[in-house]
């Protein structure tokens, strides 16, 4: 089995020109022509659009729809090598047929993704939804291609390199001082990695939060919250620091995830499981192995007597209300006394008296020593039982920064606003309905760590 | 304190948590309460009634004959893979998000992949009791003894029992793959055609893909049931069938006596041997029992033959005729020996080597595809939100 410079040729040929003959490569370099400028009017760099599979991922990030982009370049990506491996095997064998079956496959989703990256496009572009017609065809795709690539009157709504680093100029540079007591956090950058391709998800949040302290998370969709507290109890691990009671959340995770509770958006419980064996299988796994049985069963107990889920110990958890699964939620990361509690919108879907109460009882962990933090959408009805708040927001660059961090008054006059939910308000981006002014705040607060 | 310091201080005080292996009971109770509580005992009764309805097709054939014994052997491999295919594809990912939480309090992946074992395992050796009790009830017929133990229903058991297990754990890891269940169920059927077809059971597979049916379950069944039930000594039914079927068809044409005796007395061919062995009824002129043998040489003896020799005998008869003449329980035999060599397999030896390897080989599925479960759910970390 080997491979001769003809077919390597025609492997070439496939995978620049899409196939043989004239036509088929005319029609091919037509439609890179096109992609060229297209690219190039995103902000891209044009020549993506000679490279097979990477073109289509490139194309995707000007129509806003990456994660099909990364679909369709892998499928043809695939392609590609069956492609090659077929001019490997003999004709009419069946490893040739199962290429062909294989690239079948493979083409046939890529053109599924491909076309609802066209869709995004056509969004992107503002034109009508007709074009898909001639952007659907392999011998016809140049022509949307060139017109939109060439002509002047097509112009996409947005570009993929937004004005990055200006922000960046506006960094804190500061950290939050380490004590023996309460949580740092010293986060420099939360970042992921996307098909090769970096994206920065929180960037230059740095605080102090005291012991006993109950502390509002607040930020609109987006912002990064659950990436925030996420790379705060260690579950992402972000560049940073976070120091809980003199400890190191990172190096010293496996000791500190005992440390803390988290509480997530969802009731993620076994639903057929009975109230009292969830929280008892909770106590087990996150108590000390040598608490005794009947501490342990005495621990149960009272954290199901603070939660008022004793009359229901014995029910299904599917049988119990929202509010209930909410308490019982809670009571499986309070059984173990956290030092550290996080709550991810724990007064989603109840109504403001349950709210208030839920609340009421958090403060009261507060109370005894322990720090809680709490994600809201409807922070006004219970802001005072709140110390202090966190505002993430978006800025141009669409990274989570922080925009404030201090006690519910100064946070008032700070942003000028008596409600929190005005707070939001002003924060968010104007296509969210906000004022779109969290360059500008994240600035002032920067002033101020400054100052 | 600088942080090094404080931490071989915290090593000498440091809390513990409960490790893996008492881990493992907690989830075993967990999933002994699901059993009760969400249904997961409907795996039983399906299972009966999967057993049911094959135990009515193979009741007559399994261990009979060849083509029986190959077909039963495929759809009982079949039902056991269903079995365990079923019992698991959805335990892991219904519960993705909660697996995520617990690991995050503590929770070790090999403990909860270690409990799901214990839990499999018991409900795949009652599963497989049930099949067994089934099998019985419909009369299904097995040999008395077994290659490892004095029963064979014994040894029968073990290998329904890891067919089962087997699948039970690859489907575990399938469910450990897929994020949701309509995913998995989604999975399933592929993975299910996948094991049918590379059973070899079905049909004959070309040379490249031999490879791809050593690395399935449902070959491994195959090979086993098919050995325990002695698949090798039994008749190829398919052979007589088709020779009855022929019975019919005329046989026309001319020989010379001479043609037939030189045949008949070639020592060098087999073939003519094995006529010569074959008995010729008595009557007519014949007062004893003679073989086909006996009666060529007294011919070939006697001096008068040389005239019989150049007599043509023209051939205008059916193949049922010359059946009844050569006796139709001796071609029978004849064609259901010869038919059977060419249809034994080497893979389906009734020895305990071969049933041992298929064993050991079901096993270390089990082992490999609880390894992959575990490698793969300790990445649970990286699900998207």
């Amino acid at each position: 089995m080997g491979i001769t410079w003809m077919e390597l040729l025609y492997i070439l040929r496939d995978s620049f020109l899409g196939g043989p003959g004239l036509f088929i490569a005319a029609v091919n370099l037509l439609y890179m022509a096109g992609l060229w400028r297209i690219l190039e009017k995103s902000d891209l760099r044009g020549w993506w659009a000679l490279i097979p599979c990477a073109k289509v991922y490139q194309l995707s990030r000007c129509a806003g729809r990456e994660p099909e982009g990364r679909v369709a370049s892998l499928a043809n990506f695939g392609c590609l090598v069956l492609n090659a491996l077929s001019y490997l095997v003999i004709d009419n064998s069946t490893g040739f047929y199962i290429c062909l079956v294989l690239i079948l496959t493979l083409r046939l989703i890529a053109f599924l993704y491909e076309l609802q990256i066209y869709g995004g496009l056509i969004e992107v572009y503002g034109v009508r939804r007709r074009w898909m017609w001639l952007w659907a065809s392999a011998y016809t795709s140049w022509i949307p291609a060139l017109l939109w690539g060439w002509k002047k009157e097509y112009q996409p709504a947005w570009k993929v390199e937004d004005m990055r680093r200006e922000m960046e100029a506006m960094a804190s540079t500061g950290t939050a001082a380490v004590m023996d007591t309460g949580l740092t956090v010293n986060l420099r950058e939360r970042s992921v990695k996307e098909f090769f391709q970096k994206r920065i998800l929180l960037w230059d949040i740095h605080m102090y939060i005291p012991q006993g302290h109950m502390v509002l998370l607040l930020g609109g969709s987006g912002a990064g919250k659950t990436t925030f507290v996420n790379a705060v109890n260690g579950y992402e691990k972000a560049n940073a620091e976070v120091i809980l009671n003199g400890s190191n959340m990172y190096t010293q995770y496996k000791r500190m995830q005992y440390e803390t509770g988290f509480v997530p958006q969802q009731e993620l419980m076994r639903n057929k499981d009975t109230v009292y064996y969830t929280l008892a299988d909770a106590a087990k796994l996150r108590l000390p192995k040598d608490v005794p049985a009947e501490v342990r069963k005495k621990r149960v107990e009272e954290v199901m007597d603070i939660f008022g889920l004793t009359p229901v110990k014995s029910s299904l958890v599917q049988k119990l209300s929202g509010g209930q699964k909410k308490r019982l939620s809670i009571a499986m990361e309070l059984i173990s006394n956290p030092s550290l509690f996080i709550l991810d919108e724990p007064d989603s879907g109840l109504d403001g008296v349950m709210a208030r109460e839920l609340m009421q009882q958090l403060r009261s962990v507060a109370d005894t020593g322990k720090i809680v933090i709490v994600i809201t959408h409807t922070p006004d009805r219970v802001i005072e039982y709140f110390d202090d708040v966190i505002v993430l927001a978006k800025d141009s660059a669409r990274t989570g920064r922080l925009a404030f961090y201090g006690s519910i008054q100064e946070a008032r006059s700070f942003f000028g606003c008596e409600r929190m939910e005005e707070i939001i308000k002003q924060v968010n981006r104007e296509e969210e309905g906000g004022a779109g002014r969290a360059d500008e705040f994240i600035a002032k607060y920067v002033e101020v760590q400054h100052a | 304190m600088p942080e090094k310091n404080r931490n071989r201080l915290l090593r000498g005080l440091r809390v513990r948590y409960r490790g893996r292996q008492s881990q493992i009971w907690i989830y075993l109770g967990k999933m002994l309460r699901m059993f009760l509580y969400q249904n997961d005992w409907k795996v039983l009764p399906m299972a009966a009634m999967v057993a049911g309805l094959v135990g009515l097709v193979i009741r007559r054939r399994f261990c009979y004959h060849m083509e029986g014994t190959m077909m039963s052997a495929l759809a009982i491999a079949c039902v056991c893979l269903w079995n365990g295919c079923f019992n698991s594809i959805q335990v892991i990912c219904r519960e993705r998000d909660v697996i995520k939480r617990e690991h995050r309090s503590g929770m070790h992946i090999s403990s909860y992949i270690a409990s799901h074992m214990i839990y499999q395992a018991l409900l795949c050796i009652l599963q497989t009791g049930i099949i067994l009790y089934v099998f019985e009830l419909v009369g299904v017929k097995y040999p008395k003894t077994g290659l490892f133990s004095r029963f064979f229903v014994v040894d029968f058991f073990i290998s329904l029992f890891l067919i089962t297990y087997a699948a039970d754990m690859m489907s575990l890891w399938i469910s450990s793959l897929c994020h949701t269940t309509t995913a998995a169920m989604t999975v399933m059927p592929v993975i299910l055609i996948i094991q049918l077809v590379f059973s070899g059971g079905m049909m004959s597979l070309p040379e490249q893909v031999q490879p791809v049916t050593e690395a399935v379950i449902s070959n491994y069944g195959l090979k086993v049931i098919a050995a325990q039930a002695d698949y090798n000594s039994q008749p190829l039914a398919s052979a007589w069938n088709t020779v009855e079927r022929m019975k019919n068809n005329e046989i026309k044409g001319s020989v010379t006596i001479g043609q037939i005796l030189d045949y008949l007395s070639d020592p060098d061919n087999p073939e003519a041997g094995e006529i010569r062995g074959l008995t010729v009824s008595e009557g007519g002129v014949l007062t004893q029992k003679l073989t086909v043998g006996d009666l060529v040489d007294l011919i070939n003896a006697d001096p008068a033959s040389g005239e019989l020799r150049d007599q043509t005998i023209k051939i205008d008869t059916t193949v049922g005729n010359v059946i009844n003449v050569l006796g139709e329980q001796d071609v029978r035999h004849y064609v259901e020996e010869q038919a059977k060599a060419t249809a034994q397999e080497k893979d389906y030896e009734h020895s305990r080597a071969n049933v041992g390897s298929c064993w050991f080989s079901l096993v270390l599925f089990v082992l490999l595809f609880a390894a992959l479960s575990t490698v793969t759910l300790e990445f649970i970390d990286y699900d998207k939100r």
